[in-house]
């Protein structure tokens, strides 16, 4: 049964991204990632880690995804951009890719099968998760709170309209 | 106690942030030079409290946080550059409408990155440090809004930034698919340990190589440099040439100076760096002799000067890596200042035309600036020679013989373009008329300083070199 739904998931979700970078529609591209986010959401709650299935809906395919369609709307792009590329960058760019997949498959092969729960053993709840946040790994925590100051302080610097002008 | 003092420095240079930013939004004044300084008082304090924890070792955080000897030099190198930049930036700012508040407070923030970045073993505190550096350093290139090419050189460092961190964070992911853990100890004893798994494990460590060669601007991941170096206002691009690179090399040398004492020194990612070295200071030298952009021929020094560091990485001599880093961060910082000194309202002065005649108009700036380039291009007495020397010495030390020659042959290549900028100075009649609005203590302190330190660690290296060492040995 587990089998059976892992591989129904997975094959949605490679098939949507497929999706994604195929349609010229940018609206389109969006909704297939929030299919794709979907499907990733119910592949880690199958690994055991609820918190991270529930994140996965709420603000990757929820929040974010939302924005990216307020903003996809809000610009209008009607048109893809049409795709106008030299042959030899499509060349290179195949046997890049063609490379890069037989470099994963070799490190996949090269790699004893692990443990399956080994990265899952302790709970995985979100009340241990919180607790580590706070315990564990309080400081990296902190950290992001200075990365999201950093970033918002940089993105209404970059878009503020000048006063004297 | 021992948990605030490790924590301070950080919490003081955050909150300076903070404070400045808050002041800016509801001061409103013309003049922004008390915002340099109060951060300068600021950067004082935490140098004190640096001070303060040095030959102690603290750690917090079950080691997350981690104040050794390295992490406190380092800090202080920080410390002292953004003194530097923002000095240099209080006529640049007032001069070609930059708003300051911003300036100084983005710079905050990104020092804060440079410290988390280099006072951690810890892989996540390491890449949310690299983060905070990375989104700071965006925006800063971003400042002169109305400026195109400030703009363009934004968006590349962003799109490019982000594609790295993207290679940075698979790398990650690999790397605890191996080890289990995000501690850099834990990381190579598990390369150690568990023979079979080691591709995965040597694919993640590559990825993770790949995120920080784009930071420090290795060769094949160098594209950027010249169009936001040229693009980015000129104090911020003397940030980037010396702070994220000294933070991206040290940490490239805690990951690795460990992994080649582990016998993976003649492993393929011993090989792979070999190249990269070899071909970051060919190119780095080969490209800046075309280069007619005085910004965009010191972004191709940068990434030649990138390859020499990279040497000391692979020799795995830590005191020479920190050494050339200190002399690079004066000598880097007093040829952009250099830059800024000559310009005027709304008008910067960096094609290479520019310069002809400069050298008796103005002697001296144009004798200071010499002295800066000359130190770039390796001349003896001052630091820039004694960096290389070291360096070069330390690399046969390890049979890097090959490598040396090739770095000793590029530096000749790279003092062809250094002394050309001299020989404009100094040799041709001025085509262009070139005025430039010199009064700025402020700019001329910093560039009085960065002098006298090429000029002190080039001659008398002897006490900085022994702090030096204590730090690199705090490593092992």
């Amino acid at each position: 049964m587990m089998i059976l739904l892992f591989f129904v998931l997975s094959v949605i979700c490679v098939g949507s991204v497929l999706g994604m970078i195929i349609s010229k529609n940018q609206a389109y591209s969006a909704l297939f990632l929030v299919l794709a986010f979907s499907c990733l959401g119910g592949l880690f709650g199958m690994l055991g880690a609820p918190f991270m299935a529930v994140v996965q809906i709420i603000i990757y395919a929820g929040a974010i995804m939302v924005l990216f369609i307020f903003v996809i709307m809000m610009i209008n792009l009607r048109k893809g951009i049409s795709p106008e590329r030299k042959k030899w960058t499509l060349a290179v760019s195949a046997v890049i890719s063609v490379v890069l997949l037989a470099e994963l498959v070799f490190a996949v092969l090269g790699t004893p099968p692990m443990p399956y729960t080994a990265a899952f053993s302790s709970g995985t709840s979100p009340t241990d998760i919180g607790r580590l946040l706070f315990t564990k790994y309080l400081y990296p925590f902190e950290i992001t709170s200075v990365l999201i100051i950093a970033a918002l302080v940089g993105a209404i610097v970059l878009v503020k309209k000048r006063e004297k002008e | 106690m021992n948990g605030f003092g490790a924590l301070a420095p950080l919490l003081i240079i955050v909150g300076a942030a903070l404070v400045i930013l808050l002041l800016d939004a509801f001061l409103k004044k013309d003049n922004k030079n008390y915002l340099a300084c109060l951060s300068l008082f600021f950067l004082v304090v935490c140098a004190v409290f640096c001070l303060r924890s040095w030959n102690k070792n603290l750690s917090y955080f079950e080691g997350q946080l981690r104040l050794d000897n390295l992490a406190l030099f380092l800090a202080f190198l920080f410390l002292i550059a953004v003194a530097f930049v923002m000095f240099i930036g209080m006529k640049y700012l007032t001069l070609q409408n930059v708003p300051g508040g911003e300036f100084y407070g983005l710079l905050l923030l990104a020092l804060s990155g440079l410290m988390i970045m280099t006072s951690s073993l810890n892989f996540i505190v390491i890449f949310l440090g690299l983060e905070v550096l990375s989104v700071s350093s965006y925006a800063l290139a971003g400042l002169k809004g109305k400026d195109e090419k400030s703009s363009e050189s934004a968006i590349k460092y962003f799109l490019m930034g982000s594609f790295a961190s993207a290679f940075l964070i698979f790398g990650l992911a690999l790397l605890f698919g191996t080890a289990h853990s995000l501690e850099i100890s834990a990381v190579l004893s598990s390369f150690r340990a568990n023979f079979e798994g080691q591709l995965l494990g040597l694919v993640g460590l590559g990825l993770v190589i790949i995120g920080f060669a784009f930071k420090i601007s290795l060769v094949p991941f160098h594209m950027w440099t010249p169009d936001v170096y040229e693009g980015a206002p000129t104090p911020v691009t003397a940030f980037f040439a010396v702070g994220p690179k000294a933070a991206g090399f040290a940490v490239l040398f805690r990951i690795l100076a460990p992994y080649w004492n582990e016998g993976f020194k003649s492993g393929r990612i011993f090989d792979v760096l070999w190249t990269v070295a070899a071909l970051t200071m060919l190119i780095g030298s080969l490209i800046g002799l075309r280069q007619k952009n005085i910004k965009r021929l010191f972004a191709y020094s940068s990434i030649a000067n990138a390859g020499y560091m990279l040497i000391a990485v692979l020799a795995g001599d830590g005191a020479s890596l920190i050494f050339f880093l200190t002399v690079y961060l004066f000598m880097g910082i007093g040829a952009f200042g250099s830059l800024i000194a000559l310009s005027k309202k709304d008008r910067e002065y960096t094609d290479l035309e520019d310069f002809a005649g400069v050298g008796f108009k103005y002697p001296w700036l144009g004798a200071i600036f010499s002295v800066f380039l000359l130190s770039l291009a390796g001349f003896p007495p001052t630091g820039g020679f004694l960096a290389k020397f070291y360096v070069f010495v330390g690399a046969v030390r390890q049979d890097l013989t090959s490598l040396v020659i090739i770095g000793v042959l590029t530096s000749l290549i790279s003092a062809f373009y250094y002394l050309r900028i001299i020989v404009y100075m100094y040799m041709r009649e001025p085509e262009r008329d070139v005025d430039i609005e010199i009064e700025n203590p402020a700019l001329f302190l910093v560039l009085f300083l960065c002098l006298y330190g090429v000029l002190q660690l080039g001659i008398f290296p002897g006490n900085v070199l022994y702090v030096i060492r204590q730090a690199a040995a705090s490593l092992f």
